[in-house]
């Protein structure tokens, strides 16, 4: 063990010393060898040595082998009271300055840690946030109570941006929490693309059984104001009193008298491909997303409503035959003004264009499919009842064109292959692993064996990523049930009469494979929601190369953002599955619930100096030692 | 057989121009994508592997190399820019140096100076020898005729002495060539026979090149053939017609024709390449090695002095004339001299050679595999190719 002596008082403690002041000693290590761009350590040492009844600063190095004895013998030597360990991780370290104390005959409670990447040093001023940490460990104080200035007005409600499963969690417990929430939904309903899946991985779920009564709840809740079919106009405003302005499209039904009878879909002439089943299904231009859909009430698509279209010189059929008279194809949008004190952004993501990959011939061979495509199509509720199908040519006799189309007398693909990362680690489209593909892909053979046992199944995968709790189990029961499971990806796929062929190298067995298939399924990437940037330039929050949200410290506090009272939650902040996303949509209610229930928040980086910090910190160094 | 890793193999083969190798994550993308890659030749991909593994012996014994092109389109897909195509390229260059058992080629591949140096001296050498030549022969007054500075006959039993040396210094590598891929480690039977029944293969890819054009691109491989070809049929008539070619305007008109045809196909085509090389046009274009640069450099400079020559023969400027030939010898000389032995001009007969073993040990390989299970493509439905 060496110990590097950054600083000693150099005069001995004055005879006449106030009775009972501290005798501080800082031991700076850390357990994070090569963490570049974090705080200056020597720069935090010597600021540490000038804080008042700090009389020695030691240096251990980057994970340091510590010594209880030698450390003792240094706690003694010095006539310490209290340590203060400063680095990455110091806790790693406690053990054994808690056993120095006691061997020093000293209280093993005095044993204090200035935990820097846990409290986010990871950003520009890292050396500063370091030094603020520090301070309050030197005084004893919580980092988290001084970095959180005690005259800000916190508004206990919420705002959550996105009505996906993440939003739908973040909402719920909020409002379980007895505060305000309000959800803000860009389309006519929530449940975000999870409301889409068939079945969940590994667990092979009804993802409409685990998301439905979530959804219902969020509608019913007293204490979420559902706003969907909206968007967020603009925000300014302070962490703890953002003020929001939301822009409420025309729904032209009345969500509150519509009971969703369908008699006005069923008179609406107009058809187009419905965004819920991916567009391999149609629907009318007064619609409801789904049968579950929350809230349950019809809406009008002003884009392909002839109405709308012609200002009221055609149609309007809808509004003559509803029973209710709830329709108003005239409806304008409104505008909302809202206060809250926290914002929660949950807008989720979209899923690679698979037309850029023209090798993959998506839209040109009928039988490719993405996998939001195949989710509707093995869901029970999408066009074919569930029915595996291949695409089926007819006639539209409306626009006078042969199109191929899913229909449920359809025939069954005596093979189908699945090909992993379809945009994902290439550095031509996204050069991250999009993290879901590879067992969302195993879930698909899964389904395609259960509903065509005698199909054959071709998975072409670059390196398996099943990291998760059970996701190996899951990738053994799918080769188990037969699925050809190919280490390579696939590099074209190319269609002669009309049987498609796939081709890729078997890496395993050092060659060549192409082989016919009738249907082929795109595990395509994620990539950040449509507009991403301009809510992150309303919020003030960074984007990451790839345009996912910045959180404000990757290990220390992966729901923060640089801007104090607003947190991010699921795919947004980067791919992740449902089990995660709802985990840090659950993190993420718990910060904003922190802000409604104390009244105060936890401030931005930005905002607060780090004179401000030690100040607060020095303020409450009585009051928390008389607490002791 | 132990296999010997050598883990500086990727470090060395950099001269040569594999700079991103260890990119490479093997999703198989490139051997898909390449029109070349069949069994038992599966390549890019598994090259770069042996490259990453530093499988130094493995590498030396593989023909994959000379069976790409270099259409580039592996490049283009892959995902990592790891550069397989170039990759190949460099693996070529890197055979070539391993071929020579001179270790002229290695010195050259890794330095362009020692290249260009060499190539300076030689012509040099070349340019003062024929000056003292000429000048016993006759008078620089002189360009042809009895009194002629660089008489005809002379230059002809020249080229011959040095084509000879050629050949054995191309024949001895091509023989290492031929030990490394299907003697050393192979222990294959390879029937005499089937040397003898796919002999025939050996100029027909030498003159057509006739796998290039099964890449997507079809103007690579015309401007290739149109260079090998100008510089074939140059060959020939300077090693067989060279009497013709330097007499006076009673050149027999098919010798003319052709000449000057060969004069175009040779300009025409290095000035595109040289124009590819220099636009980056497509990814076989990216990356140009030194070597790339002077070779192209190099048959330039000979065909314009050539034309040169011609010219100022024919404008009866005698003494120019001579002169230009003087030059025009000394860049022929280490064009040969040089770059056929021992630098990017060896490929002429590397890369026919390695077809045509390519063949050769198909052939053995599916006669040795009699009876086990073919290969898993074509319309085979449903094969089973790895079930767990």
């Amino acid at each position: 063990m060496k110990l590097r002596v950054v600083w000693d008082a150099t005069a001995p403690p004055a005879a006449d010393a106030t009775e009972g002041a501290m005798r501080i000693g800082v031991y700076i290590c850390t357990a994070n060898p090569g963490n570049g761009g974090g705080p200056n350590l020597e720069s935090v040492a010597l600021y540490a040595a000038n804080l008042p009844q700090v009389e020695t600063v030691r240096s251990l190095g980057v994970l340091p082998k510590l010594d209880p004895e030698a450390l003792a013998d240094d706690i003694a030597d010095n006539d310490l009271d209290r340590i203060v360990i400063a680095g990455d991780s110091p806790g790693f370290f406690k053990p054994a300055f808690t056993r120095a104390m006691s061997l020093a005959g000293r209280e093993p409670e005095e044993v204090r840690l200035a935990s820097f990447r846990e409290h986010g040093t990871g950003g520009e001023r890292a050396t500063e946030r370091a030094k603020a940490i520090a301070a309050c460990a030197v005084y004893g104080v919580p980092f988290t109570l001084a970095a959180r200035p005690s005259d800000t007005k916190w508004t206990s409600a919420a705002l959550v941006i996105g009505g996906g499963i993440a939003g739908i969690q973040a909402a719920l417990e909020i409002a379980d929490g007895g505060k305000k929430v309000y959800l803000v939904e860009r389309t006519g309903t929530i449940g975000g693309h999870m409301a889409m899946f068939d079945k969940t991985f590994p667990t092979l779920d009804c993802a409409a059984c685990i998301l439905t009564p979530k959804m219902v709840a969020v509608g019913q809740h007293e204490m979420i104001d559902l706003l969907s079919y909206s968007e967020v106009e603009s925000i300014s405003g302070l962490p703890g009193s953002y003020r929001v302005t939301v822009l409420r499209h025309a729904r032209r039904v009345d969500e509150d008298a519509c009971v969703a009878c369908s008699i006005c879909s069923d008179v609406c002439p107009v058809r187009v491909p419905s965004e819920f089943d991916a567009g391999i299904a149609e629907r009318k231009a007064i619609y409801i997303p789904f049968p579950q859909a929350v809230p349950n009430a019809y809406l009008v698509d002003e884009a392909s409503c002839t109405w709308v279209q012609t200002n009221g010189q055609k149609c309007g059929v809808c509004a003559k035959k509803c029973p209710k008279e709830c329709i108003d194809l005239d409806a304008r949008g409104d505008v909302l003004q809202l206060e809250v004190g926290s914002v929660i952004v949950a807008t989720g993501y979209e899923t690679l264009d698979a037309s850029r990959l023209d090798r993959y011939g998506y839209g040109v061979h009928p039988n490719v499919l993405t996998a939001l495509e195949f989710e509707r199509l093995t869901n029970a509720s999408g066009p074919t009842g569930g029915k595996i199908v291949t695409k089926t040519l007819k006639h539209n006799k409306r626009k006078k064109v042969d199109e191929w189309v899913f229909d449920p007398e359809g025939e069954s693909p005596r093979s189908v292959a699945i090909i992993h990362c379809v945009g994902s680690r290439d550095t031509n489209y996204n050069a991250y692993c999009s993290r879901v593909c590879c067992m969302y892909s195993l879930k698909f053979a899964h389904l395609v064996k259960e509903k065509l046992p005698d199909a054959a199944c071709y998975e072409f995968y670059i390196d398996m990523r099943a990291f998760g709790k059970g996701y190996e189990a899951f990738f053994e029961r799918i080769q188990d049930e037969g699925t050809f499971i190919i280490r390579g990806r696939s590099a074209t796929v190319t269609a002669h009469d009309e049987q498609m062929f796939i081709k890729g190298e078997d890496i395993l067995s050092d060659s060549v494979v192409e082989f016919p298939v009738d249907m082929v399924l795109l595990a395509v990437g994620l990539v950040p929601a449509e507009r991403s940037d301009e809510l992150a330039r309303m919020l003030g929050i960074p984007r990451d190369d790839y345009g996912w949200f910045t959180e404000a410290d990757y290990n220390g506090d992966p729901t923060g953002t640089e801007r104090g009272g607003v947190f991010v939650a699921g795919v947004c902040q980067g791919p992740k599955d449902i089990p995660d996303t709802v985990a840090q949509a659950s993190a993420v209610a718990a910060r904003a619930l922190e802000g409604a229930m104390t009244g105060r928040g936890l401030q931005s980086l930005a905002s607060l100096s780090l004179t401000d910090i030690e100040a607060r910190a020095r303020s409450l160094v009585p009051a928390s030692q008389e607490a002791e | 057989m132990a296999i010997r890793a050598n883990p500086k193999l990727i470090e060395e083969l950099e001269p040569y121009g594999a700079e991103d190798v260890m990119k490479c994550y093997h999703c198989g993308n490139c051997s898909a994508v390449c029109p070349f890659s069949k069994d038992p030749y599966v390549f890019p991909r598994k090259p770069m592997r042996y490259l990453q593994m530093g499988l130094e012996e493995k590498l030396e014994g593989q023909l994959d190399p000379w069976l790409c092109y270099y259409c580039g389109e592996c490049s283009d897909q892959c995902p990592r820019d790891a550069e397989p195509g170039e990759t190949m390229m460099s693996l070529r260059r890197w055979l070539t140096s391993r071929y020579d058992w001179t270790g002229i080629s290695r010195l050259f591949y890794r330095s362009w100076r020692w290249e260009l140096g060499a190539i300076l001296l030689v012509a040099l050498i070349t340019a003062i020898a024929f000056t003292l030549f000429g000048a016993s022969q006759g008078s620089l007054n002189d360009y042809d005729g009895a009194n002629a500075f660089l008489p005809s006959s002379a230059i002809h039993i020249f080229d011959w002495a040095l084509a000879l040396v050629l050949l054995a210094f191309l024949l001895s590598n091509a023989a290492r060539m031929w030990y490394f891929t299907m003697r050393r480690d192979s222990t294959l039977p390879v029937s005499v026979g089937s040397y003898v029944a796919s002999l025939w293969m050996l100029p027909a890819h030498f003159l057509t090149q006739i796998r290039y054009s099964q890449c997507e691109r079809k103007g690579p491989w015309l401007t290739h053939l149109s260079l090998m070809l100008s510089y074939c049929v140059m060959l020939v008539l300077i090693m067989f017609f060279l009497a013709e070619m330097a007499s006076g305007p009673s050149v027999d008109w098919r010798v003319h024709a052709l000449g000057y045809l060969a004069t175009v196909g040779l300009v025409v085509s290095t000035i595109l390449f040289l124009r590819n090389r220099l636009k980056k046009s497509a990814a076989q274009y990216r990356h140009s090695h030194e070597s790339d640069w002077i070779f192209l450099a190099l048959i330039l400079a000979v065909a314009l002095t050539g034309i040169l020559q011609h010219i100022l023969h024919r404008a009866d400027l005698d003494v120019a004339a001579n002169v230009t030939y003087i030059v025009h010898l000394a860049l022929v000389v280490p064009m040969l001299a040089l770059e056929v032995p021992f630098s990017k001009w060896s490929h002429l007969a590397y890369r026919p050679l390695a077809i045509y073993l390519a063949q050769v040990r198909a052939t053995a390989l599916a006669r040795s595999h009699r009876g086990e299970e073919p290969a898993h493509r074509g319309a085979e439905p449903a094969a089973p190719l790895r079930t767990v």
